[in-house]
């Protein structure tokens, strides 16, 4: 095995650089998911601005997908549709980037538009990239260009840290000083997830 | 080379090996729910559909279920159930809440007038708890002052923070190893500055470009 060590060691090294902000990315953004009442006292979300206007005619196109990116095409905003609700007389979607929600709704009958933009800042983009490309409304995920790649570069980071945990553990192993402690955390770590996964289930 | 700086590499080297080693499994676990949830398209890991759904009829004390400050975790006890507590309505003549765990659902209703009520419970297989373990840290979306109200979903949401938290120090950890090898790694710099930038760019810059 030691033959390989220099080529997995440059391996992990490398790899770990590469993926390393964007796990830093992720690690903060845990954080806010899980305290955002703090993070909305510290850094509440700015308030939003509502342009309306009136068109002459609504761009109706033959998928709500497709009519929603014709609005915000004519609109002039740039982002991922969110989701996209309506009725005979609304629809009514949000267009996200990180960082800032804007909310459309289109009256069919009348041909009012209206736009509410939000800033919710730096930290809760990092939970919006996060939630990329998630679970919900999968036909119409990666619909703007930034998330259509996020979708593949969060691929590679997952694959990249199962990569670089297996390659840590062997490097790991071929340094004599370090397994017998290291062997007693791993199997500390190891009784404290199965102790949490019996209190859970 | 100092000794303080000396002492502080060492630590760090240190920190880097155990702290990873400690967080392994949770790691492994995370990144894989986090691939399940972002790839719905891969049906063996299909948990909704497959949910078992069963329903529970019970009669409560009426005494029990008015002008009760304990309301639900009575309720609760007296049910044998327990969980993580969302959605509370009390309206005239009924109440409603839903109590949830990982890989496991149940919606209560209560006729507050007649005490008889129902609960509505929903199982997931392997992959459903799988997926809601990585989600699982009693917010709300509806609801951001909402903390966690049950004290397993505090362990677990303490957890995922010192499981973030690690990853923070590994990562930085990492860029110090690195710089003080530089020379023998130089494509360092470039991998570590496209990174940055790319991430940056995520971040900061698509709502500008």
């Amino acid at each position: 095995m030691k033959k390989y060590y220099s080529w997995v060691r440059t391996l992990h090294l490398y790899l770990g650089l590469l993926i390393s902000p964007f796990l830093l990315l992720f690690a903060v953004s845990i954080l806010v998911f899980n305290h955002p009442g703090n993070f909305n006292k510290k850094a509440p979300s700015k308030n939003s601005t509502v342009l309306t206007t009136s068109w002459d005619s609504i761009p109706v196109r033959h998928t709500d997908l497709l009519t929603a990116k014709a609005i915000i095409l004519k609109l002039g905003i740039k982002g991922e549709i969110d989701f996209i609700s309506k009725n005979d007389s609304i629809i009514s979607f949000p267009v996200r980037t990180p960082g800032v929600i804007n909310q459309i709704r289109v009256n069919k009958l009348n041909h009012n538009v209206s736009v509410t933009r939000t800033e919710v800042g730096t930290l809760r983009a990092t939970t919006f990239l996060h939630a990329m490309p998630g679970q919900h409304n999968a036909s119409m995920r990666g619909n703007s260009g930034f998330i259509a790649t996020w979708r593949y570069i969060v691929d590679i980071i997952v694959y990249s840290v199962l990569f670089l945990t297996v390659s840590g553990v062997f490097l790991w192993y071929l340094l004599p000083f370090e397994r017998k402690p290291g062997i007693y955390i791993l199997a500390a770590g190891f009784l404290v997830f199965i102790g949490l996964l019996l209190l859970i289930f | 080379m100092g000794d303080f700086i000396r002492k502080f590499l060492n630590l760090n080297r240190k920190t880097h090996i155990y702290f990873g080693l400690f967080i392994l499994l949770f790691i492994w676990l995370f990144a894989v729910s986090g691939l399940l949830i972002n790839h719905g398209e891969w049906k063996f890991a299909s948990f909704f559909e497959q949910r078992e759904e069963h329903k529970t009829d019970f009669i409560l004390p009426v005494s029990m279920l008015t002008n009760n400050p304990d309301l639900v975790s009575q309720v609760n006890d007296k049910l044998k159930i327990s969980g993580e507590v969302d959605n509370l309505k009390i309206t005239s003549g009924n109440i409603d809440f839903r109590v949830y765990s990982p890989g496991k659902v149940r919606d209560i209703h209560i006729n507050s007038m007649s005490g008889v009520g129902i609960i509505k419970e929903m199982n997931y297989n392997f992959w459903g708890r799988l997926k809601t373990l990585h989600l699982f840290n009693g917010t709300s979306k509806a609801d951001p002052a909402k903390t966690p109200n049950w004290i397993v979903t505090k362990i677990w949401r303490f957890t995922m923070d010192i499981t973030a938290v690690v990853i923070i120090l590994l990562c930085l950890g990492s860029w110090v190893m690195w710089y003080r090898i530089r020379s023998e790694y130089k494509p360092g710099y470039f991998l570590l500055a496209f990174s940055l930038i790319v991430s940056m760019y995520y971040v900061f810059f698509i709502d500008l470009l």
